[in-house]
Formats: structure tokens, sequence, C-alpha cells
């Protein structure tokens, strides 16, 4: 019993004194980038930690923000909404970090929301999608598409530019895949196209035999896929041994280089509405698309880009802000339009980016420009 | 349509099958549930991966695969697995073993290759074969064609070789076994090594079929094939082929007139009617009960 | 915390006699407890202390299938599931208080534990996990495509704090809590009642020998559905409080690796343990936290802690190591030297484990 009781009492000073660590004043303005690094999403978590390391970086390099030095705080929430709620409590207890990027799938994003909320220091996810993500308050902000403008894009592809009429829907079942695709839908009858069939698959699917049959049977022209790389890859190449004729559209958010080198040749021509577009002329995106390839060795993708650029709309913010203050900043975000690889990017009341596409397709092996 | 959901379907069912029998060998020799299985599968289509790249073509990669996975199928054997039946620890010890190893090749291969989506280069492929309006590609075909043959020369060692004898033999009573002089841990580990062999094979075929490579892909068919080898009767090989049948076709069925959200359930919904039914599985022995 | 539920079992033990030390050492505890969140002063450490408590319900309850009746369920995470979303659809649709929508929530889970445990019960083993594991999968499925009542992939947003009289309980003012203490120490007590009760013991007949179980009289299908039950309601309280205090819930909340986080914890903390369910708890929740400085290897290290745990000591942290004389019923006179093999009866005196 004494034992007990002895043992808890150590536990408490230990973790007491573990807290009291962290409210350790420093001259460093910190920022906190938050994603999966473990689990099924890791690939999307590292590319948010690296794309905002380069970016921070860059900044350090040009003697940091306010003349202070940048530092970066990564962690791990393996994509998973208990963790991640945790984790916001840590970052909001850090005095010193003054803003968060990050968590990757919209449901992880919504559990830690309401934690910075009320705690008042800015978030900012690249990739949260849901609709009311950005409802949780005024401190919330998404530097990510906002699917109806670009479904409407997406749709223009596919009944306009690839002129195909009889439009199938392959959505992935996640928050994203379902609003969009219900979208998609109400605008390829406003396009006077016509949806011919929708079939839905679980995030992970690899094998699309009975929903190819089913598209193909339909009489389907043109498949707009509402889902990520991994999916629209084999989707494609599964399709075309079916139907070498098929068209295909897809999302910003499948836009990455893995695409082509999973589907090679089947990947030819399939369109994209994107906001990111690796070659494009623009001296700010060459720079960086050759910065973090460098780097890391790899292409970023477009949810890649999308985390660099919420790092540098935060550094931003808190130079013109003038001071680093968590709420100061979030004021400056609703005022500031920020040049970035995504375009210009400025954020509407809701805390939502409005953003400008670009059409994009695969040609030779490669993304190009739809002219 | 009906008829081409049907060859979707086996097709699918062939690679459940594929990795079910991995199941079934260890289930039929311990009794023990090897949740490991689906990422020694995934390690299998990794290892197959690395080599292929490597310009080794496919079958000497097949056989790397092969080997490293068998004997990854040892190691876990000898280092987690053996030391528990060496003190005779309660079943649930090892499920948790296994699934502790699973933990730690799955976050390995994802540490070492990327959690990101690979490419594999296509089998077999010699495009499409048209019967009657239905359409099975080629690479349908050979991987119905490697799973009969998988399952043909699994069936022929276990039933015509002095090891299978040995395998039935440990199988209905261990210790009686090593009294009669075999060497069950050779056994053990033997079929170890054709579980892992088994899995480096269905790793490579569906890696080479669908052409993606990734570290979580054996979870969620590995846990299917755990249900397809249940379903079939567990611990008995023709049961596995017949309830991967029964699980790919239901599935393909369900994911193209229920819906895609209610594919992956339909395999665990028909798992669980025929174990009501038929609590051993479809081809499942009764186990007299000794006291 | 967990330590007020311990010093449960003490008291119904010690009613009698409590020395005065003892009284002591328990107002130091309960203080210690209830002054907890002013100790540490830290929501973050708090809300890992409160998910330390929704896991100890969870593997509490659990623990009385597993532990007790001896029957692996590889999908408690569906009886999570579905407390949380039934509380939280009442609440958010009908803007019921918390305090009615979870007691309805864990009756609901218990529903659905009775439907499954009914006809699948009398499946062994490894059947049984699978069922288990199969219906978890299928519950998931449900909250994905049944848009319409559970917001498919969308989720459960929004979802209102429990009121208190008009009092909201948040994270900041140490109401989610104590109210997370009330609920493991309700928890706690109801499964220490019953495991030391006829029902308990003759849960524990049937884990360690069904058949001798049967022999003895014991309707071994009824005691396992009363485990089943019990169990799901309890997981379904933990649902319902989980989802109050995250406030959003989606299907991808409640995996298949939620399902083995908990029997982890049963298993680590030690089966047929009261108090084993605090600590594995306690290690296993706080596990990725603490080895945070490791980053992605901190699964592989997760993985390494099962296996070398189920090597070196597989009956848990807890688990068996106390092995206590049999009390015998009053009034029952043993005369040993009228036994032949005396040797015997006390080694069969002595080998009844402590199952507390």
């Amino acid at each position: 019993m004494k034992k007990t009781v002895a043992l808890l009492l150590v536990v408490m000073l230990v973790t007491s004194m573990l807290a009291g660590c962290q409210s350790q004043a420093s001259d460093k303005i910190k920022i906190a980038v938050v994603g999966p690094l473990t689990g099924d999403f890791a690939e999307y978590g590292t590319g948010f930690k690296n794309a905002v390391e380069l970016q921070v970086e860059e900044w350090n390099r040009n003697g940091g923000v306010l003349g202070r030095e940048i530092e970066l705080v990564v962690f791990d929430d393996k994509n998973n909404g208990e963790e991640a709620a945790t984790i916001a409590e840590k970052i909001v207890a850090d005095k010193d970090i003054k803003a968060v990027i990050g968590h990757f799938a919209s449901g992880v994003c919504m559990a830690a929301s309401p934690t910075y909320q009320e705690a008042g220091i800015v978030n900012i996810s690249p990739s949260a999608s849901h609709p009311d993500f950005t409802k949780e308050g005024d401190f919330v902000f998404r530097n990510n598409t906002v699917i109806n403008v670009e479904a409407e894009f997406a749709v223009d592809l596919a009944v306009n530019t690839l002129d195909k009429k009889k439009v199938g829907i392959l959505s992935v079942k996640t928050d994203w895949g379902t609003g969009t695709a219900e979208i998609t839908k109400g605008l390829v009858a406003q396009a006077e196209g016509m949806v011919v069939d929708h079939q839905e698959v679980v995030d992970g699917t690899i094998d699309f035999g009975p929903n190819i049959t089913r598209l193909n049977e339909a009489g389907a022209d043109v498949i707009i896929v509402v889902a990520m790389y991994n999916t629209l890859a084999p989707f494609a190449t599964q399709y075309k041994t079916v139907n070498p004729d098929i068209e295909l559209v897809g999302f910003s958010n499948a836009y990455s280089q893995q695409l082509i080198e999973l589907a090679k040749e089947n990947a030819e021509n399939i369109h994209f509405p994107t906001i990111f577009f690796h070659g494009s002329t623009d001296e700010t995106v060459a720079s960086f698309v050759s910065a973090y390839e460098s780097k890391y060795g790899s292409s970023p993708s477009s949810l890649t880009a999308q985390a660099y650029d919420s790092a540098g709309i935060v550094l931003k913010a808190i130079e013109v802000a003038g001071k680093a203050d968590r709420k100061v900043m979030k004021e400056e975000l609703y005022k500031m339009t920020y040049p970035g690889v995504t375009g210009e990017t400025k954020f509407d009341q809701a805390g939502d980016a409005v953003k400008i596409f670009t059409a994009v397709k695969i040609e030779n092996g490669r993304f190009v420009e739809v002219q | 349509m009906i008829l081409q959901q049907l060859i979707n379907g086996l097709a699918l069912g062939m690679v459940y099958a594929l990795i079910a029998v991995g199941y079934s060998l260890v289930f039929g020799i311990l009794r023990l549930v090897n949740f490991s299985h689906g990422s020694v599968y995934a390690f299998g289509a990794h290892i197959a991966m690395v080599f292929v790249g490597m310009q080794f073509g496919i079958i000497p990669a097949l056989i790397l695969s092969i080997i490293f996975t068998g004997v990854l199928g040892i190691a876990i054997d000898k280092i987690a697995l053996a030391p528990l039946r060496a003190k005779k620890s309660k079943a649930i010890a090892a499920l948790i073993t296994t699934i502790g190893v699973s933990y730690i090749i799955q976050n390995l291969l994802m540490i070492v290759f990327g959690s990101q989506t690979k490419f594999f280069p296509k089998l077999f492929d010699y495009g499409n074969v048209h019967i009657g309006g239905v359409s099975i590609s080629t690479t349908q075909l050979f991987i119905f064609g490697v799973s009969l043959a998988l399952l043909l020369l699994l069936t022929f060692i276990i039933r015509k070789t002095k090891i299978g004898l040995a395998m039935r033999a440990v199988e209905q009573n261990p210790k009686a076994a090593n009294l009669m002089g075999i060497d069950v841990d050779f056994v053990i580990t033997f079929t170890f090594f054709l579980g892992g062999a088994s899995a480096a094979i269905a790793g490579t075929l569906i890696s080479g079929y669908y052409q993606v490579v990734y570290p979580t892909m054996g979870f969620l068919a590995g846990l299917k094939a755990f249900s397809a080898a249940v379903l079939g009767g567990i611990g008995i090989l023709h049961g596995s082929i017949v309830g991967g049948l029964i699980v790919g076709v239901s599935e393909s069925y369900a994911a193209a007139f229920l819906g895609g959200g209610y594919r992956d359930a339909v395999a665990f919904v028909i798992l669980i009617i025929v174990l009501l039914v038929k609590p051993t599985g479809l081809f499942g022995k009764k186990g007299v009960v000794k006291v | 915390m967990e330590k007020i539920s311990l010093q449960f079992d003490r008291i119904k033990e010690k009613m009698n006699f409590i020395k005065p030390n003892k009284k002591r050492d328990f107002l130091l505890l309960a203080t210690l407890i209830l002054a907890l969140p002013y100790i540490i002063n830290s929501q973050y450490l708090l809300r890992i202390v409160i998910m330390i408590g929704v896991y100890s319900i969870l593997a509490l309850s659990l623990g009385l299938v597993t532990g007790y009746a001896g029957q692996v369920s590889l999908g408690h995470a569906a009886f999570y599931a579905i407390g949380a979303y039934f509380s939280a659809v009442l609440s958010v649709n009908f803007g019921i208080s918390f305090f009615i929508t979870a007691p309805i929530a864990a009756i609901a889970a218990a529903i659905c534990g009775l439907l499954l445990g009914l006809p699948t019960l009398r499946l062994s083993g490894t059947y049984l996990a699978i069922t288990t594991l199969g219906f978890c999968e299928v519950v998931r499925m449900v909250l994905l495509n049944w848009e319409k009542v559970t917001n498919g992939p969308l989720g459960i947003n929004r979802i209102p704090r429990p009121s208190l009289l008009g009092f909201d309980l948040t994270l900041a003012n140490n109401g989610m809590y104590y109210l997370m203490v009330f609920f493991l120490v309700f928890t706690t007590v109801v499964m220490l009642a019953i495991v030391r009760s006829k029902i308990g013991r003759a849960m524990m007949a049937i884990r360690e020998d069904e058949l001798a179980a049967t022999m003895m009289g014991i309707k071994t299908t009824t005691y396992k559905v009363i485990a089943f039950v019990v169990s799901a309601f309890f997981s379904g309280l933990a649902g319902a409080f989980y989802a109050h205090m995250i406030r959003f819930i989606d299907p991808n909340t409640f995996t298949f690796d939620t399902s083995i986080m908990i029997l982890s914890i049963v298993i680590l903390g030690g089966m047929g343990t009261i108090k084993g369910m605090f600590l594995g708890a306690a290690i296993l929740v706080s596990f990725p936290e603490v080895l945070r400085f490791l980053q992605e290897y901190r699964f592989v290290v997760y993985g390494m802690v099962l296996v070398l745990m189920m090597r070196f000591r597989p009956q848990g942290i807890l688990g068996g190591q106390k092995k206590t004389a049999y009390k015998l019923p009053k009034g029952v006179i043993v005369d040993i030297n009228s036994n032949n093999s005396s040797i015997e009866v006390r080694e069969a005196m002595n080998t009844v484990e402590e199952v507390i």
C-alpha cells in the first residue's frame, strides 16, 4: 500500500517536472508540423515534414523571421485522431510554438482542431478536405483546394476538353471522395454530360475488376476518378486492359510523380486540374522543385507543395505582423495574399484558400500543361 | 455481366487462396493462428521487387524471394515462437507474439522501403482472351494455373512424401510423433519454411498481377485470406482454395451489386454465417475432445 | 487515479478491521487522485491520464471475457464504436444530455453483445476470435455505409460536451477527468462484484477447463454470454465518454488496431487480474508518447515489447504471481490428519491462484 502511494507520488513528481520542462522560454520561434510519419499514410506526413523543413531552412538562411531563428518541431500522429488530440495538447502547451501545420486526414484534423481553436493557435492543414473543417473557428485554416471549384474544373476537362459526354465516376469512400463525387455528379448534369455509373471503393482497394466491369458495361467514355495516386494508378492499368480507349480525369490530390511510375504507359493522357505544376516556368516553382529533389531525392507532390506554401504563409504572417504573437498573426492571415508555389493564396472568411487551377495531362511519361 | 463478375471474383479468390494456404499450413501443425503471415507476404513481395529491380529476371527473383521469405518464416518460429512452445505457454501468448511480429515486420518494411506504393512489373502478360463476351486476362489465367500447381505440389508433399507423413503425424499428436522418432522441431521448422515460401509466391504473383507493392498490403488481404482459410476449414489445404474462391466471388458480386463500401464486410458476413451453421468450416473435421 | 479503484477491493476485504495507518494511506491516495489534475497541471498529461482511464475501462471489460471467462475477442473495438456512435447520434440529432445518452449507448452496446454472443459463443478458440474480428469489420462497414444515420465517412462532428446542471465539463476545467474517474470507479466496482460472485467463479472454471466446468453443471454458454454482455455494456460506456471528449468520431477511429490494443493491455497487465488492467493501460497508452523520440521506430519497439513480454512473462506483469491458500467456507473443517496423503492436500490448497 505504502509502496503504491510512494510510486504514485514519484510518478507525479516526474510528470510535473516534465510538464515544467516544456514551458522553458527560448528566443527561437517555433513552428510545429504534424502528420503521419508511421502507419499507412506515412508518405504524406513525411512529405509535409520535408516541405516545411525546406521552407524553414530557406528562411533561416535569410536571417530567420524578425531576426530570430526558426525552429521546426515535428510530431507523428500516425493518422490517428486519438493521438492527434493528445499531440495538440502538447503543442498548445508550448508557448513558443506559434503555428501548427498539419494533420493529414480530415478526420484526424478535426479531432485536433478544437484544441487549437480553444487555445488560440493558428492551424493550417495542407490536406483537410472535410467541408466543416474550417467551421471549427477562426484559428483553423486550410491550404487545400475547395472541392466544388476543383470538381467544376475536372468536369470541364472531361466533358469539354476531352469531349466525352458519357461520364463514369469512381470515388474512394472517404469524406473527401464521397463529398467530391456528389458535387461532381451535379456538375456533370449541368455541363450537359451524363453520369452513366458511379462506383465507390474503400480506400486501399487495389482490385477494381468488379467496378471496371460495371463502368464498362454502362458505356462510360471517360471516368472521373476521385482518389489518390495509389488508387488511380492500378485503376488505370486495369481499365486499359479491358478498354484501351478509356479517358481518365483525376484530381490534384493524385498529382504525383508516383502516378507515372506506377501506371507507366497506362497513365498517358490522364488529365488533372492542379494548383501546383512541376514543369511550370515560374521561378519560385522551379527553384522549389530542384531544391526538393536534390535534398530528398523525390519529386514534390501537390500536397507537399501545399505544405511548403503553408509554412511560407505562416512565416510571412509573422513577419508582416511584426511580432510573433498567435493572435496577431491570425489577423494577418486573413488580410494577406501569398505568392507561393501553388499560385497566389488568399484565405476567405471561413479560412479556406482560394486557388487558381491549371490543367495538366500526362504525355510521354511527363506532366504537361493542357493548352 | 454476371459471368464476367464471376471471372473477376475467381481471379480475386485465387489471390486470397494463395495467402490462405500459408495460414492453413501453420495452423494445421501448430493449431496457431499466425497473424504475422500477412506481413510476411508483404515482405516476400518487397524482396521480389528488390531483385526484379536489380535486373535478376522474374524467375530468379521469385526463387530468391522464396528462400529469403522462407528463412524469415523459420526465424519467426525459432526466435519468437519456439521458446513459447518450450515453456508450454498458452495459445494466446503465441497469438499475441505473432501480432507483435507483424508490427515489427510491417514497420521495418516502411522504414526501409518507405510507405508509398511502388511499381512491380507485370507478370506473363499476353493480352486478353475473349470467350463468349467474357474477357479473361492471361495474367489471371496464369495466377489460376500457378495457384493450382502450388496446391497440388503442397498436397503432394503432405500426402506422398516422408516429411509430409511426419507433418501429418505431428498434426495428430506431437508427443506420440516424437516417440516414433520424428524430429518434431524439424517438422515445425519445415512447415514455417513452407508457409514463408507460399507467402513469397503469393506476394510475387499478386504484386505482378496488380503491379503495386506497399508495406501494408498484407493487412486486409491477410485478414480476408484468414477468414477464407477458416471458412474452408482451417488446416485443410483444399478448404483454403474453396474458401478463397467463395470469398473472392462474393466480394466481386458485393462490389458490383451492393456497392464498394460493403465489399470488405461481405467476406466476414459469409464467414460468420458459415461458422454458425458449421462451426469447423466447410471441410473442417470435428475434433474429438479427449479428457 | 486508478489506485482508488484498487482501494475499493481493499476496503471490501478489510472493511471489518481497517487499521489506522491503512485508513491514512487510503485517505492520502484518494486525495492524491482527486488532486491529480492540480498536481500535474498540464492538459497534455491530463489527456493522457484520461485516455489511460478510458482504456482501463475497455481493458476491464475485455478482461472479464478474456481474462476471466477465457474467451478471446479480437473485435472489442466494435462495442466501443457502437457506444460512441449511439451516444453521439442521439445527442447531436436530438439534443439529449450526455448523462442520458451514455447509459442508452451502453445498453445498446450490451444488446449488440447479446445478439452476437448468443449464436457465436458456442464456437471455441480460433473460430470465436475470427468471428469477433469479422463482427468488428462488419460494424465498421455499417458505420461507413449507413450514411443517413452515421454520416458515413464524414463522421459526426461537434458532439456536445457533457453538461451537468448547465455547467459544461471540459478538459480545461478538469470536468472530464472527474467524470472519467467516476466511470472508472463504477466499472471497477461492478467488475469486482462480478468476479467475486458465483458468476465470476463459474467464469474462471470455464477458463480453466470448459469440459470440467460443464461436468460440474455450469451452464457454460450462459456465463459466457453474461460476460460478453457486461463487457459490451462497459465498452459502450467508454465509447460514449470518448465521443463526447474528442467531439469528433468517424469510422476510422475504431479499427482492428484498437481491438489489438485493448487485448494487448489485458494480456500485458495480466489476464484474470483487475489491477493489471490499470497497469497495462498506463503502460501501453503512454507508450507511444514516451517513445516519441524514437520517431518511426516506435511501432517496431511496440512489436518487440509484445514479443518479449510473451516470451518472458506470458502471464502478464501482475498475472499469476500470488498464490494464496484457498479459504474454506465457514463451518467446513478438514481434518488433514485423517487424510493419508497430506502433502497432496496441502499442495492442492496452495495452488488456487489469487485472482484479484
